[in-house]
């Protein structure tokens, strides 16, 4: 249980070492650049957010030509292969691959320039296929559909709106225009929702023509200089031409898939520079040297100097972080413990007064979520599916590797849970042999008790677990106290609390009711009253306390009179404990459903009904495993951040984020 | 009309799972349409949105329970199927916290769970808060669970 101490490092070294000194610092990835040293006339920031810029929008390109490479040529990936994490390259693996960066900045130029085409031309397909369906109704016409007439006629082509005959057509035009007698009125084609004319009429009846057509809603055809036919040619040709663009230029993306490793690394290469950029603007320079400032992990300290020391000429110094300062917080655990640090991570870190909670959460974490889960065919299913894949994926990145080893101690404990009470897939066991063997009296025995049977027995161990965890939380609140040099603290915050929670409950444990409704003997009068008096001690305790921080002493009281009303919450938070009950209940009881639905169907149905059983079964319990792991994982976090955290833990603390080799497909091996 | 103390009891069963079911549905269906809004525009968070849009759906599973655990009781899943009407009523009585708090705490989970799923969507690392939201309004969905469980338990010992 520990954060890891800090300390502050001050490098001040020679320019000409500059690329080489970050390159290093960035693949120890131990240091945390905090720069702090104000500019000076000697000693000035550079701004080289410009170049950093420049290379994360090229990693950026990477990315997206990377994307596009997806689309057109999609990987063979299996379901498992989220857990592949990183390829791992050695150092001189790194250097040569290097050299292809430039090639592959060459394909993903070329790769974005075809995939512009492809969208260009995906975009104008539809454009020109609405074009040749308004070109439809007109192919009927030989002239070009601007055409406006010779000298001496005028010709309108146009729309009237609504299914028109010709007679119709004709009569609507000659009822505007009585006085014009060369009128010639032309059908070229009709539909419910308009009729395509032409109509031809001497130069000199063309305004009236035009005016009368125009009271009509004659509508314009679309534009074209050529003739309908031939329009719609050159427009097909055009489609044609857009798709052979599509197919060429997606054979040439596809072909360029195989770059795509190559890419990665350009990916990666440009990250890894982009970040060393960014870090380079933050460094104090002056003519000949430069200044890192650093908080770093306390035992690489003397390694990294010593080695610093060799290599290059330079000023290596450390130092404790002022006291006023919030150095950023790195967790340090064993393998048990470790797993649970992304759990306190999510809440929120320690800051410098608070300890790290990990190893109580961690032991909490694997009972109450075995508790939840509880049976032991859905815990080994769980165990065998982790241990497989940390076994076999090795490339596994760090958080997915923890995760998984989370689940392990989870799958174990739910596995042990599960024996207790009885529960192998539900009641698999006794359904089987009863279904198939005709042997009803085959059945696994739970090592302690059935939940099933005796719901108000495992409702009191509910409780009980959950005072222990809340206790343990005031007994981390007292550590805390203790850590800090305020021992009266852990009393007037602690202490009293024990006296007055723990008095009350043997208090209540004395009357009769309370404990034949938890089904457990009665304490006898003589602890209660001893129980009583302590609570009452605790409570006046708390009640002169609970306001310390006030001088008036009538302030004092009102304030610890409400401290000591917060009483009401422990008994929310123990009641909320039990939600261990109602999920372990449900897997069980969800696992019964199923098994007797595939009973229901295997009885006296032969090996169809064999069959049948097994596939019920194999749906059945997945579905009855993901929703209730999800439940219990859920449940389990709440009990830790409300109820236990609530009793002891703030956190605060700023994450520790080093300078390192933040890349996204491969890693570099330490070859030191 | 001799056995309507059966009829009562399958009426408690039948409305834990319709009603808890109906609430789970509305609010799975909500969460899903605010999980899938963040999935056009960030393909990889969908298995945290996954996990958040599920969580309105415990609900439905807790009224499956109650009426699961009511109906064999009852007999009506084999054996004695003989109940008194008294029987019946208390039977239908303890089904009723699980049909009301699960119809109603289903919606309000749901609300909850959009709210969270567009905090994800802001800021994926803050995930586990994210989560605590909706399992808060689950507390209340559980309670009821357990105050129908333990009276299903309970009737079943009485002598009426």
């Amino acid at each position: 249980m520990s954060v890891l101490p800090m300390k502050r490092v001050l490098i001040c070294a020679l320019k000409k070492d500059r690329k080489e000194i970050l390159e290093f610092l960035q693949r120890q990835g131990a240091c945390e650049i905090h720069s702090t040293l104000a500019c000076d006339d000697v000693f000035m920031r550079q701004d080289k957010t410009q170049a950093a810029a420049t290379y994360h929008r090229s990693a950026e390109q990477c990315e997206q030509a990377l994307t596009v490479l997806g689309e057109h040529a999609p990987e063979k990936s299996g379901l498992l292969s989220m857990l592949d994490g990183k390829t791992a390259i050695s150092d001189d693996e790194f250097e040569e691959r290097i050299k292809s960066v430039n090639d592959a900045m060459q394909d993903v130029s070329s790769i974005l320039a075809y995939d512009k085409k492809c969208t260009d031309a995906k975009a104008e397909i539809p454009r020109i296929e609405s074009q040749v369906v308004a070109l439809e109704p007109w192919l009927g016409y030989d002239l070009p559909l601007d055409f406006d007439g010779t000298k001496a006629s005028a010709v309108f082509t146009g729309t009237l709106p609504g299914d028109l005959t010709l007679d119709q057509a004709e009569a609507m035009i000659k009822e505007q225009t009585p006085e014009v007698d060369d009128l010639d009125v032309n059908v070229i084609s009709s539909a419910p929702e308009q009729t395509c004319l032409y109509i031809i009429c001497g130069r000199k009846h063309e305004d009236e023509v035009r005016e009368a057509l125009r009271k009509l809603n004659f509508a314009k055809p679309p534009a074209s200089s050529t003739n309908p036919v031939e329009a719609k040619t050159g427009l097909e040709e055009r489609l044609g031409e857009l798709n052979n663009i599509l197919t060429t230029n997606d054979a040439k993306i596809k072909e360029l898939a195989v770059e795509r490793e190559k890419i990665r690394f350009a990916s990666d290469y440009y990250r890894l520079r982009a970040d060393k950029y960014d870090v380079l603007s933050q460094l104090s320079q002056s003519r000949v040297t430069f200044i890192v400032e650093a908080y770093i992990e306390e035992r690489y300290c003397d390694s990294l100097g010593k080695y610093m020391n060799e290599k290059f000429d330079l000023i290596f110094e450390t130092e404790d972080p002022a006291p006023d300062e919030e150095p950023p917080v790195a967790l340090k655990n064993n393998g048990f413990v470790s797993p649970v640090e992304s759990v306190v991570e999510s809440y929120s870190l320690p800051t410098k007064h608070e300890f790290d909670p990990s190893t109580l959460v961690s032991i909490f974490y694997y009972f109450l979520f075995g508790m939840m889960l509880s049976d032991a065919g859905y815990g080994i299913i769980i165990v065998i599916a982790t241990s497989l894949a940390l076994l076999k994926k090795k490339n596994m990145g760090e958080g997915m590797k923890r995760t998984m080893k989370m689940f392990l101690y989870c799958g174990i404990s739910t596995t042990f849970w599960g024996f207790m009470f009885g529960s192998f897939f539900g009641d698999a066991v006794n359904v089987i042999a009863t279904t198939f063997f005709g042997r009803p009296d085959i059945k696994l025995s739970p090592i302690w008790f059935d939940q099933l049977d005796s719901p108000m027995r495992m409702l009191s161990f509910c409780f009980l677990v959950g005072i222990i965890h809340l206790f343990v939380g005031l007994g981390a609140k007292a550590y805390g106290c203790f850590k800090n040099h305020d021992p009266l603290g852990a009393l007037y915050d602690c202490i009293f609390w024990y006296m007055l929670v723990g008095g009350a409950i043997f208090y209540l444990l004395t009357l009769p009711m309370m404990s034949s409704m938890l089904g457990i003997a009665t304490l006898s009068a003589g602890v209660g009253k001893v129980a009583g008096v302590v609570a009452i001690i605790g409570l006046i305790g708390v009640i002169l306390t609970g306001g310390r921080e006030s001088h008036n002493w009538f302030k004092r009281i009102l304030k610890g009179l409400y401290s000591a009303y917060g009483i009401t919450s422990w008994l929310s938070d123990i009641l909320s404990y039990s939600r261990l009950l109602a999920l372990g209940l449900a897997t069980g009881v969800i696992a019964q459903v199923f098994n007797k639905m595939g009973s229901m169907v295997a009885t006296g149905t032969g090996l169809i009904g064999v069959i049948f059983f097994i596939i019920i079964f194999i749906i059945g319990h997945t579905l009855n495993l993901l929703i209730n792991a999800l439940g219990a994982y859920v449940h389990t976090n709440r009990l830790e951040y409300v109820e236990f955290f609530g009793k002891f833990y703030d956190g605060g603390g700023k994450a520790f984020e080093p300078f390192k080799q933040n890349t996204k497909y491969f890693t570099i091996k330490e070859e030191l | 009309m001799e056995n309507l103390g059966l009829f009562f009891a399958l009426a408690g069963a039948v409305c834990s799972a319709l009603m808890a079911g109906i609430g789970s549905s509305i609010g799975v269906g909500h969460a899903g349409q605010a999980a899938a809004g963040v999935v056009t525009e960030d393909p990889s968070k969908f298995s945290k949105v996954l996990i958040l849009q599920l969580l309105p759906g415990t609900q439905g599973i807790y009224g499956l329970l109650i009426a699961f655990i009511t109906l064999t009781q009852i007999g009506i899943m084999g054996g004695d199927s003989n109940i008194s009407l008294e029987k019946g009523l208390l039977y239908f009585a303890a089904c009723m916290p699980m049909a009301f708090v699960g119809l109603v705490s289903a919606i309000q989970q749901a609300n909850a769970a959009v709210s969270a799923i567009a905090l994800v969507s802001k800021k994926p690392d803050q995930f586990g808060k994210a989560m605590i939201f909706p399992a808060m309004v689950e507390t209340y969905a559980i309670l009821a669970l357990l105050v129908s469980i333990l009276s299903i338990f309970g009737i079943a010992s009485l002598s009426i």
